[in-house]
């Protein structure tokens, strides 16, 4: 039969079982790899280690490590200016995250569900701001805001963070609905459930996860985000990202490195608790699934 | 009400959002790029298209050329450091490939002038590599260093990709390369790479287009030798007051990544609808 043909019998399938188990000759190269890879991630973390070490160090120093002090802290905190920075960029941060992940989900719901005429170019404008490189999208924004004449201040800050931050909810969202299957929401409406209340009660709670995630990854974001702020900042208070900005042109100083040190704490909890979110929520998928779109991965 | 009609309801408020301050925005500067400036400096609508033309001035063509090839050098860099480090957490990676590629991530999340700054520490004429092996190596303020700025800022979206590509890719095709007596480099040149290159492409452009219009790594590890168009553009708008100027240089810029988006985003948009249907 062919069959036995095709299959080896089984003394040559006993001969191959064990060759199986070593990873397959293409791949022959692992220590190498492995060393790259290991030198890759020092290059990747060396920098961040550093300013974080020597946010600690007793002295004004950037080489050598002279003890353990929290002084340029008391710096960051004790100066009002940075403080009222600090709750600018929150203040900032969270506002952008609850406007920016509303207006995508629902855009995320409208795109896979609603087959208009504008869907197309809608699908394309919302990747757009993407791939746009910032300082594009940040020079716009002023233009926008000084022909308009609206004052700059922390709220042009806002718009133009949530601008470029829906695309990230609808990204995320949408890649989330797709895999909910439409029977459920035919079911509900079936049974006497409004389009509003499916919604409601069947589609969103679906949705929760992938939503919580995208609206920790857009606080993080913006919290982070230089360029956008830098063009449509106002006089004071100025989100810390631009107050760093004025001070490394100055030269180098530890506060910086306290002020960068603070900032990564607060991306790493956000986005710790994107990652986390699922499983706080009892479910079983990981959070980097749903941040990329993957289910269950 | 139809789910259609309720549905078409929920793209209204992020549309116009877009519309508004995206879009809008964009047309915008397209004007002001052909407009002139008062006495006061206020960017004033016009019909001045020399702006353009002295965007082609020689003494900018060098800055609108060096922006392309430490872009494209950068590209260079990521994919040689960026795929071998895929490869290993696709293949290798086992039960820790989700942590690994978090690691990866994880910098992103790193506010991008405090990495860069972070490098001047390091690299700077009395920094800590100088410092420590006592040596007087001139890191700073080459075009080197902008480029390895700008790799450190962007390799990020290069493994990504790439790391996708290797995953969804069938490790049976690689045992057929070898089953077919292909040696490791035959069967990565003939097998491996070729079903991974979409993965290179998309991380190309998405390194490509932040790192052309880049000013943070050329302002901070480079000098005025090493500026970028980002800086040129940054420059008319907060210090030489000339906004057309910088809005024709942020159009020029735009119309030439252009190219580079509309094949980046139909790919994308494929892919989208293969999601959705």
């Amino acid at each position: 039969m062919s069959v036995d043909v095709a299959r080896p019998s089984p003394a040559a399938r006993s001969d191959a079982v064990p060759a199986r188990r070593r990873p397959p000759k293409a791949f022959d190269r692992p220590r190498f790899l492995r060393l790259f890879t290991g030198l890759f991630f020092v290059f990747l973390f060396a920098p961040i280690v550093l300013v974080v070490l020597f946010s600690f160090n007793s002295s004004r120093s950037l080489q050598n490590f002279d003890g353990f002090s929290l002084r340029w802290y008391e710096r960051f905190f004790e100066s009002e200016s940075l403080r009222s920075s600090l709750l600018a960029s929150i203040e900032i941060a969270l506002v952008t995250m609850v406007v920016a992940t509303a207006l995508g989900t629902l855009l995320a719901y409208g795109l896979v569900r609603a087959r208009t005429r504008w869907s197309g170019a809608l699908n394309v404008v919302m990747l757009v701001p993407l791939v746009t490189p910032e300082i594009v999208a940040g020079a716009s924004a002023l233009l926008l805001f000084t022909q308009v004449g609206f004052q700059l201040s922390l709220t042009t800050i806002i718009l133009g963070h949530i601008t470029f931050s829906i695309s990230y909810v609808t990204v995320v969202v949408r890649a989330r609905l797709a895999t909910i299957s439409r029977e459920v929401e035919d079911a509900a409406l079936d049974l006497g459930a409004t389009r509003v209340q499916t919604f409601r009660l069947v589609t969103l709670p679906e949705l929760w996860p992938a939503i919580l995630a995208a609206g920790l990854l857009v606080f993080a974001l913006s919290f982070d985000d230089f360029v956008m702020s830098f063009f449509t900042t106002g006089e004071s208070p100025q989100p810390l990202p631009v107050r760093i900005w004025s001070a490394i042109r100055f030269g180098v100083t530890p506060t910086i490195n306290a002020i960068g040190s603070f900032m990564l704490a607060i991306s790493l909890v956000t986005i710790g608790l994107a990652l986390l979110l699922p499983r706080l929520l009892g479910r079983r998928e990981s959070g980097m699934g749903v941040l990329l779109g993957r289910e269950g991965a | 009400m139809t789910e259609q009609r309720f549905a078409a309801g929920f793209l209204f408020p992020g549309g116009l959002w877009l519309l508004a301050f995206f879009l809008v925005p964009l047309g915008i500067l397209l004007a002001i790029s052909f407009g002139y400036t008062d006495d006061l400096g206020n960017a004033l609508y016009g019909w001045h298209p020399e702006n353009y033309e002295r965007v082609f001035d020689p003494v900018f063509v060098p800055v609108l050329l060096r922006s392309i090839g430490f872009a494209l050098a950068t590209v260079a860099l990521c994919v040689l450091i960026g795929y071998p480090v895929a490869y290993y957490i696709a293949v290798f990676g086992g039960r820790r490939k989700s942590a690994l590629i978090a690691l990866v991530v994880l910098p992103f999340f790193v506010n991008y002038l405090v990495r860069t700054y972070a490098w001047i520490a390091i690299l700077g004429d009395d920094g800590l590599v100088n410092g420590t092996f006592d040596t007087q190596i001139r890191f700073l303020n080459t075009p080197w260093a902008v480029i390895g700025g700008l790799t450190y800022g962007y390799l990020a979206f290069m493994i990504l990709p790439i790391y996708a590509a290797l995953d969804r890719m069938d490790p049976a095709l690689i045992e057929a390369g070898k089953d077919l007596y292909g040696r490791p480099w035959l069967t990565f040149r003939h097998v491996t790479f070729p079903h991974t290159f979409q993965g290179v492409l998309a991380g190309a452009v998405l390194v490509f287009l932040p790192a052309v219009g880049d000013f943070v790594s050329a302002q901070l590890l480079g000098g005025p030798d090493e500026y970028m168009v980002g800086n040129l553009i940054q420059q008319q708008f907060f210090a030489a007051e000339n906004w057309p100027f910088g809005a024709a240089l942020t159009t020029i810029m735009m119309l030439f990544l252009l190219v580079w988006m509309v094949l980046y985003l139909r790919s994308a948009a494929r892919e989208a609808q293969e999601v959705t249907a």
